[in-house]
């Protein structure tokens, strides 16, 4: 066999490329991987840590988490903010993709003033909407109420219309057109060739109004006051400090389901379905 | 299976571009046009209104009988093929071609469990609008693949299939339907020559096979000439030309079109006509050459090019440009300096100067390309004689670039002398009427063709007949003189010719001393809202009805309704109220009558059998029919449903 000769040049070019990533990859996994090991832990207290590994590994506070409901509820928490988050997530996509097709396809007089305004909109960060919320939340009479929370969030959802607008722009006007003279109407055209066409853009829109809901805090916080309404997130956050490695294995299991959307949903996340429609 | 007529039909973008302007053309069924053109031309542009995907800024499209502009596509009853194919991408073929079937529904009677069917109260079968089963599905799907030859991938998807094949699926899911008119927008600009070349026959044969209307739009003009039985040329949003591909390479109306129908290009010089007696001399400018050509071949050419001063453009294909192979052709010779060659392999193009100084292998205007035959040796340099056939020059005007050899003359330019009232041309006499009287002298006379008709008092020999733009066209000489008249007859006879005095024009030094009545009279207005009391049968108190009417010279007459619908269209609603509009009426359509447009009449033009009041009608002259005498102010009734309305400001025509 022959060998490989690797020039110097690119061997060091290789190698800081390769030294940035993994410099990068522990700033971001060394939080996570603490956690992961923190869940593990045995000893409660948050001052019990002294180091990385934990003193003793064990269970114990998965088994609690779902046992011991008395005082901290989270399977309970954890079924409020499913319900939450995948009724956000559905609503907020329609109205996303609705959104994001009509300003895509459609050319009406406010057009270019509403995609301005959304788009300096989306500039602000949610929090400072925070007391305006509070106070109509209270008139309508929606705090303590997770339907407060799927109205907010799926009404902000299609502030972000602009990715699935950018996609749908993709597909060619002409499909369309071949439809609209085929005999179908502006509708069925969406249903029938739009929609299954943006298939993957709407895997990608129903993940990504989940994630929000999934692990905001600030809002639920502000607008749940009962305990068994907490979604996980308030609910973690009201655990007391003894309590850090059931925080952790609460934390480490909220990322399950996101996980395993995420695999489920993958092959639908490749695009390039519309391939072979038309000459590019 | 459907005609098509287009009248002044405009589209303008919200920006003022104009993309097509005043495109009128009649279509018959089964006729297959292409719109060709270079791009940007508004070719497309038409197609997708036709196709309903483009509203119309102004003008009418009629398929069969039916007015479409405000349509819907899916109603027309058309289909469409589109460049970029625009397949289904995620249905299979069979999916693909049954999506425009399943979209329908067609009507049929309601039918019980059994099969019987329905009866209503009165014993008439109840109709219903149903989907197709699937068997129907299947029959049609399988027909339309089984002439396009796709029958083995109908379970295949688009991205599994080559263009071509994609593009018979496109041509497939169009023909399914089996609509009225085919469009088809680029569908070979995406192939490959070869793939092109046999696409461009199939879809001639299936023209064939469907007999129906095709419309094709193309920017290649072999793929024109090749596939249609029209040809329209457009340029700029304007149309150039609509004729057959023998014409349109036979007699280009303007430069434009004879240079891009055709390859290589027609070479074109700039020169000057000369005519002594019989014979026509040309002059090319960069050229010490010049030659003679029989007038016999240039008669209709108006005359006032053949001075020798005026600059044309000549124009000359290249197959009727031979290298002279010794002796050459009396005085039909002109000398080339040859800069390159081009073997195609049955022929030799070759490339040249006219002008022997130049020595340029770019562009110039006295560039010449010929053809000779077969592979030949040719040194770059190298000056040969080059023999030109007039039997197929074109000739156009240096600056409009418009022919000046038409098929149909439009004019007979002629000279004659009047003398005590009646007019002398070429040995026949005609006496003027009162209303063209003028001071004796000669004229020169400007008589339009369509002006002259058979059965009259002057007679004339015909020479030469022929039928062009579907008419008949007769050379006849009279006198002396030639004349060319649209009337049918055989050469050698004799036949008696009479003349519309109205629409003669006499000229003395370049000044119009008698001018062609005009056919139409217009006049600057405006457009208003009208409200109405309205006229409630029962008495009481009605609202107000809107109305539309046109504003001249400060007063309102009534609109017709469907002439307000058309202006509003065309200027998108309350624009139509801002906008100046010029109003049309022929000399035919105004009435003399109690109340109308205030006229103040200034004489009154005799032409024997009828006669004609100039008037003045808010400052335009208008021109009226009339009986007897009439003067003073009078009031002048339009019909207000044979108007015509053209928007000042952008030039459409609405009505």
């Amino acid at each position: 066999m022959k060998k490989l000769k690797i020039k110097p040049q690119k061997l060091f070019n290789v190698a800081i490329t390769y030294l940035i990533i993994l410099a990068v990859c522990f700033v971001f996994l060394f939080p996570i991987l603490w956690l992961v090991l923190a869940s593990f832990s045995k000893t409660g207290s948050i001052y019990s840590f002294e180091g990385f590994f934990p003193a003793e590994f064990s269970l114990d506070s998965f088994k609690r988490l779902f046992t011991d409901t008395a005082l901290y509820n989270y399977p309970r928490w954890f079924l409020n903010t499913l319900f939450i988050a995948l009724m956000s997530s559905l609503i907020g996509t329609a109205l996303t993709i609705l959104t994001a097709y009509v300003m895509s396809r459609f050319r009406f007089r406010t057009r270019k003033a509403m995609m301005k305004t959304t788009l300096i909109l989306g500039m602000f960060p949610s929090f400072m909407t925070m007391t305006a919320v509070y106070l109509m939340m209270t008139q309508f009479n929606l705090i303590n109420q997770q339907w407060g929370l799927i109205l907010i969030y799926s009404a902000g959802a299609p502030m972000g219309y602009l990715t699935q607008k950018g996609f749908f722009d993709t597909i060619p006007s002409s499909i369309d057109e071949a439809a609209r003279i085929d005999g179908a109407s502006n509708f069925r055209i969406f249903v029938r060739i739009t929609l299954p066409l943006a298939a993957p853009m709407i895997v990608y829109t129903l993940l990504s109004s989940f994630v929000w809901p999934w692990s905001d805090f600030i809002l639920p916080q502000l607008l749940l006051k009962n305990k068994d309404l907490y979604t996980v997130a308030v609910g973690l956050m009201s655990l007391d400090d003894s309590e850090f490695s059931r925080f952790a294995a609460g934390s480490v299991f909220i990322a399950v389901p996101i996980v395993v959307f995420y695999f489920a949903l993958s092959k639908f996340l490749i695009s390039g379905l519309s391939a072979g429609a038309v000459k590019q | 299976m459907a005609n098509l007529s287009l009248k002044h039909i405009y589209k303008v973008y919200p920006n003022g571009t104009k993309a097509v302007s005043d495109f009128n053309m009649q279509i018959d069924d089964k006729e297959f046009i292409v719109f060709v053109g270079p791009s940007g031309c508004g070719k497309s542009t038409m197609l997708r209104m036709i196709a309903g995907l483009e509203e119309i800024t102004a003008g009418e499209l009629r398929i069969g009988d039916v007015v479409v502009n405000d349509m819907e596509p899916k109603d027309r009853d058309i289909a469409m093929v589109f460049q970029n194919y625009a397949l289904y991408p995620h249905m299979n073929i069979y999916e693909n071609i049954a999506f425009g079937l399943r979209m329908r529904k067609i009507p049929d009677v309601k039918r019980n469990k059994q099969g019987g069917v329905v009866l209503d109260k009165a014993g008439e079968p109840v109709k219903v609008m149903r989907r197709y089963s699937k068997e129907e599905l299947d029959e049609k799907v399988l027909g339309a693949a089984e002439v396009l030859g796709i029958t083995d991938y109908l379970k295949k998807k688009p991205k599994e299939m080559s263009g071509g094949q994609r593009q018979r699926v496109a041509l497939g899911r169009a023909i399914v339907r089996e609509p009225k008119v085919m469009l088809l927008d680029e569908p070979l600009s995406n192939l490959d020559a070869k793939l092109r070349t046999q696409m461009r026959s199939e879809i001639v044969k299936l023209h064939n096979k469907l007999q129906t209307t095709f419309i094709y739009v193309t920017h290649d003009q072999v793929e024109a000439m090749t596939m249609g039985t029209r040809i329209v040329v457009m340029k700029d949003g304007y149309i150039q030309q609509v004729d057959t591909p023998k014409n349109v390479y036979q007699d280009p109306a303007n430069k434009f079109v004879a240079g891009f129908i055709g390859t290589p290009q027609m070479n074109f010089f700039e020169g000057t006509l000369w005519r002594t007696g019989e014979r026509v001399e040309m002059r090319f400018k960069g050229s010490e050459c010049s030659v003679t050509a029989s007038y016999d071949i240039l008669g209709k050419v108006i005359p006032r090019y053949l001075d020798g001063k005026t600059p044309v453009w000549i124009g000359l294909r290249a197959d009727d440009i031979t290298l002279d192979t010794g002796g050459g052709r009396d005085g039909a010779a002109i000398k080339v300096k040859i800069s390159h060659t081009e073997e195609l392999g049955t022929e030799t193009l070759v490339y040249g100067d006219i002008d022997l100084a130049r020595d340029t292998f770019g562009e110039s205007p006295t560039q010449v390309i010929l053809k000779a035959a077969g592979f030949k040796n040719f040194q770059s340099g190298d000056v040969v004689d080059a023999v030109l056939r007039f039997e197929n020059v074109h000739l156009f005007d240096f600056e409009t670039e418009e022919s000046i050899l038409p098929r149909v003359p439009k004019y007979n330019y002629l000279t004659c002398n009047v003398r005590e009232g009646s007019m002398e041309l070429l040995g026949n006499k005609l006496v003027l009427p009162d209303a063209m009287q003028c001071p004796d002298g000669e004229y020169e006379l400007l008589l339009p063709v369509d002006a002259l008709s058979s059965g009259g008092e002057i007679e004339a020999e015909v020479l030469f007949s022929e039928r062009a733009d579907g008419k008949p066209l007769a050379r006849l000489n009279m006198g002396g003189g030639t004349l060319f008249a649209p009337i049918d007859a055989k050469a050698g006879e004799r036949v008696q010719l009479c003349v519309d005095l109205k629409q003669i024009a006499l000229r003395r030094d370049g000044e119009e001393v008698i001018s062609p009545m005009p056919l139409v009279n217009s006049v600057l207005g405006t457009f208003a809202l009208d409200r109405v009391k309205a006229a409630r049968k029962d008495g009481k108190k009605g609202g107000n009805v809107n109305e539309y009417a046109f504003v001249i010279g400060g007063n309102k007459y009534r609109a017709p309704t469907d002439v307000a619908q058309k202006m509003f269209a065309a200027l998108s609603g309350r624009k139509a109220f801002t906008a100046q509009f010029r109003y049309e009426f022929t000399p035919y359509d105004l009435k003399i009558s109690e109340h109308g447009l205030p006229a103040e009449v200034e004489k009154v033009l005799d032409y024997g059998t009828e006669k004609f009041a100039k008037c003045k009608v808010c400052g335009s002259d208008f021109y009226v029919c009339v009986q007897g005498d009439v003067r003073g102010t009078i009031c002048l009734e339009p019909d207000f449903e044979k108007i015509g309305v053209t928007e000042t400001e952008r030039e459409i025509k609405i009505v």
